[in-house]
């Protein structure tokens, strides 16, 4: 024991803060479980149960006393926390068990730690803030209350939602329920007082074709001086949903989580099922996943880019990269036969094949779109007008990074260097990493660059692999076999969608779907807004909020 | 009164009620192919006023008196200054038609009783967009008084038909500081119809609107009104400019010819200028709210300017 701490000490040493412009370092999952076996022991002097996952990941349970000395400690590491979720009667365990799900930089395993809970329980969110949604959705969801949580409000379910009605427990079958008709208290905003502050309330009925939202905003005259968000107005209760089907018949449920994630939230559940199964996927179909993953952060992120230049009023600007964002579409539907490249990935691989010459297709294409996209990029960043704009709009503090679990370009615009692609290799990225790009100032303008970068680099990327695609099957033969004799057990994949770090836990018991657990990159994202428009005047909010590109839909699931 | 200002009122007033909304379509067709679209038909405008008229009008339960008069006294206003600029020929008027002090007067009656509506409705934007031109407005205001001050120092007088019959009379302008001052006339154009940098005509963005916040409660007739006044606003404003800067053709006395080249001639101008103006605003992107201030200074230093360069040289 004291031999092994020595040898974690020199890696991180102890109080080291989280460094995410640290050089990643793959280090072995033995050292992972030892540095979290030496945390535990030092804190409680108790040596955990630690369980391997399937994917990268590692159980670790602990009793009450335990889990709450060692929450301050996960703090003070530099753990982030990345999902905290209920399950009930985990493995035969009757009750609730609560999975905090961490990070921590310079390992890729994933932490899972599990606490047994009653109806009652302590809140973390006062030493993880990302943890204050979690919790709430926890609430919502089961019933479990948080005692000394400091945001006991509802959250997915508003207040047309009778009292006691709880979707995800067990007992809860789907079916029709009464709607309160005028509920008696409405949802408390927060509240700022003083001379000249007064509130503006927006949504969630907007005036594009958008989804609901509603945002209070407190202002004095026009800098906003608090913004507070209510999301939630369209659940679809996915996940119970998916609950009791088979794997394969939950593929379009996983797809239809927010439209333009379909391919990284069908390849991260389809990899947490294969892990589960046991199934390898064949080289080429790890090669066709990767190039559809990074076609969907291209005209994704090529949307971002046209909405930003449109927020501020300059269509000419945003007419090249609108082109280019339906260029993309037309190649998905030549590459997959749809453009959002809808029912593709499937369990063991992909469905069908994409032929070389669609492939060469796609190559020449980009060769010729790579120039282009440079030069109108030149011209934006020519333009005093727009970068005036652009500039020092919604900064995003770096600070918030960790405490919120913020992910993606809007992250790396900010300072950090975080990219599931790269931190928790899947696929073909352990082969073919891409290009990081960062940006520190955090503003509007920072968050247009890192697109316009990742957009280059995804390119890049996407001809590499054009290149040295090899050839052969495009699902494992043992797919069928094992997926109908898929044995008990569950495991957690990430991916990194164009929003960020998307999150999916699948649990399989008899053969069909016990609990799956979504969380996209935007549940957490969102909660950046809040902070990135404070002292901004509210005419530049949809521009900050465009530069976020927040799914509705991706949260409220 | 007399025959020739009667026929004045109805064939001036008249041709620009006409020809107003063609201009919007006009300058939205140019942004469109700058964009690479086709953008609207140029008769679209027309199709749009007669689709509202047809609509119901709603109000909300908040809503006073000011609501339902606010379509009419803006467009009674700005019919009324039609009269104020010639656009088919320069009529014998009476005293009082003309003069710029009024003209400024009638274009607050509107911008009051909008921003008064946009208070009246009890929508948040509403009121956001009030309060954001009432304080910008205290930039407007003066930037217009210089501006037209400017105008009337170089012309010696304060009568726009007086200052048109001096212009007409030449082919290249009077002098030339009006060509510093069109500067300033140009930019009143595109702050006074709410263009880009200054608000964009063209957003669904609620929370960065100044003009269309405050009529976004407007419905139906009510909202064709307001926007056929507005449509005639921009015409007036370019016809302002298109006068002073580039006056040939414009008819000094009543004929037939006269006022059917002065029309011809205007249409030709004014779509240049719609163009010009289109041209303009996909040029650059909107400015932050606190930065427009700035940009109605250009317009107040060019007609100071002006003033400073005729006194002293």
């Amino acid at each position: 024991m004291n031999l092994s701490k020595n040898t974690n000490d020199s890696l991180i040493s102890a109080g080291t803060r989280l460094r995410d412009n640290r050089q990643i370092t793959v280090s072995p999952t033995v050292q992972a479980t030892q540095y979290a076996t030496d945390l535990i022991f030092d804190v409680s002097g108790e040596e955990p149960q630690i369980t391997r996952g399937k994917n990268h990941e590692f159980y670790i349970p602990l009793g009450e006393n335990e889990f709450l000395k060692i929450v301050p400690a996960l703090s003070e590491k530099g753990f982030v926390l990345i999902s905290l979720f209920c399950v009930q009667d985990f493995e035969d365990n009757p009750g609730f068990s609560l999975f905090y799900m961490f990070r921590l930089s310079g390992y890729t395993d994933v932490f899972a730690f599990m606490r047994h809970v009653e109806m009652e329980t302590t809140s973390i969110a006062k030493v993880f803030p990302s943890a204050c949604w979690y919790e709430r959705e926890i609430s919502d969801g089961f019933g479990i209350e948080f005692t000394d949580a400091f945001d006991k409000r509802r959250l997915f379910l508003h207040e047309a939602y009778p009292e006691g009605f709880h979707p995800l427990l067990k007992s809860f079958k789907n079916g029709k329920i009464q709607a309160v008709k005028n509920p008696k208290e409405a949802y408390p905003f927060k509240q700022v007082e003083g001379k000249g502050v007064y509130q503006i309330p927006v949504g969630p009925v907007h005036a594009g074709i958008i989804e609901p939202g509603h945002f209070r905003f407190s202002v004095i005259g026009e800098p906003i001086l608090n913004l507070e968000i209510r999301l939630f107005y369209k659940h679809r209760g996915i996940e119970k949903l998916a609950e009791g089907k088979r794997p394969s018949a939950c593929i379009p449920i996983a797809e239809a989580i927010s439209g333009d994630e379909t391919v990284a939230n069908a390849v991260s559940f389809c990899m947490a099922v294969e892990k589960i199964a046991g199934i390898e996927i064949p080289t080429r179909a790890s090669y066709l996943r990767a190039i559809l993953l990074e076609l969907e952060r291209i005209y994704s992120h090529m949307g971002d880019l046209s909405g930003m230049i449109t927020d501020i009023g300059f269509p000419r600007m945003t007419t090249p990269f609108l082109i280019h964002r339906e260029k993309f579409f037309r190649q998905n539907e030549l590459l997959t036969g749809s453009r959002f490249m809808r029912s593709v990935i499937d369990l063991g691989g992909i469905k069908k094949d994409i032929p070389a010459e669609v492939l060469s297709k796609l190559a020449i294409y980009l060769k010729t779109f790579v120039p282009q996209f440079e030069s109108e990029i030149k011209d934006v960043n020519a333009s005093s007008s727009l970068i005036d704009r652009f500039s020092t709009t919604g900064i995003l503090k770096k600070k918030f990074i960790v405490p919120l679990n913020l992910t993606g370009p809007i992250a790396r615009a900010a300072g950090a260097s975080y990219d599931v692609r790269l931190d928790h290799p899947y696929g073909i990225y352990k082969d073919k990493p891409p290009e990081r790009a960062i940006k520190t100032t955090g503003d509007v303008l920072s968050r247009f660059k890192v697109k316009a970068a990742e957009i280059l680099n995804s390119a890049t990327l996407i001809q590499e692999l054009i290149a040295s695609i090899p050839e052969g099957a495009i699902v494992a033969e043992v797919t069928e076999f094992a997926l109908s004799n898929i044995p008990h057990g569950y495991a957690l994949s990430m991916v990194e969608a164009a929003r960020g770090q998307n999150l999916h836990w699948v649990y399989v018991r008899n053969g069909l779907i016990e609990r799956y657990k979504v969380r996209t990159a935007s549940f957490c994202n969102w909660q950046a807004i809040e902070h990135a428009v404070l002292g901004n005047v509210v005419p530049d909010f949809p521009l900050i909020n465009k530069s976020l590109n927040l799914s509705y839909a991706g949260t409220d699931l | 009164m007399n025959a020739s200002f009667l026929l004045f009122t109805l064939l001036n007033t008249g041709f620009i009620l006409l020809v107003s909304p063609f201009f919007m379509s006009l300058i939205k067709k140019v942004k469109a192919y700058v964009q690479g679209r086709k953008g609207p038909k140029l008769l679209q405008s027309y199709f749009d006023l007669r689709k509202l008229m047809q609509k119901e009008v709603v109000y909300s339960p908040n809503s006073s008196i000011i609501m339902r008069i606010t379509p009419y006294l803006n467009l009674g206003a700005l019919l009324l200054a039609t009269l104020f600029v010639p656009v088919v020929f320069i009529p014998n008027a009476p005293a009082g038609i003309g003069n710029v002090i009024v003209f400024l007067y009638l274009l607050v009656i509107e911008r009051f009783f909008t921003s008064l509506s946009g208070l009246d409705s009890g929508s948040a934007f509403g009121g956001m967009g009030s309060s954001r031109l009432m304080s910008l407005s205290a930039v407007i205001e003066p930037t217009m008084i210089i501006a037209f001050a400017a105008l009337a120092y170089v012309l010696k007088t304060v009568n726009f038909h007086e200052m048109f019959a001096i212009t007409a009379g030449s082919t290249i302008p009077e002098s030339p500081t009006l060509s510093l001052i069109s500067i300033s006339l140009f930019i009143i154009i595109i702050v006074e119809t709410g263009r880009i940098p200054v608000d964009n005509p063209a957003t669904h963005l609620e929370l960065t609107m100044i003009n269309e916040a405050m009529i976004l409660e407007q419905s139906g007739k009510n909202l064709a009104l307001i926007e056929l006044a507005h449509a005639i606003k921009q015409t007036i404003l370019m016809a302002i400019l298109i006068n002073t800067l580039a006056p040939f053709g414009l008819a000094t006395e009543l004929t037939f010819t006269g006022i059917v080249i002065s029309c011809f001639y205007f249409l030709v101008k004014a779509s240049l200028l719609a163009g010009l103006i289109g041209l303009f605003e996909s040029s650059i992107a909107k400015m932050r709210l606190f930065r427009l201030p700035g940009f109605y200074m250009m317009a107040f230093f060019f007609s100071a300017l002006t003033i400073l360069m005729e006194v002293f040289i």
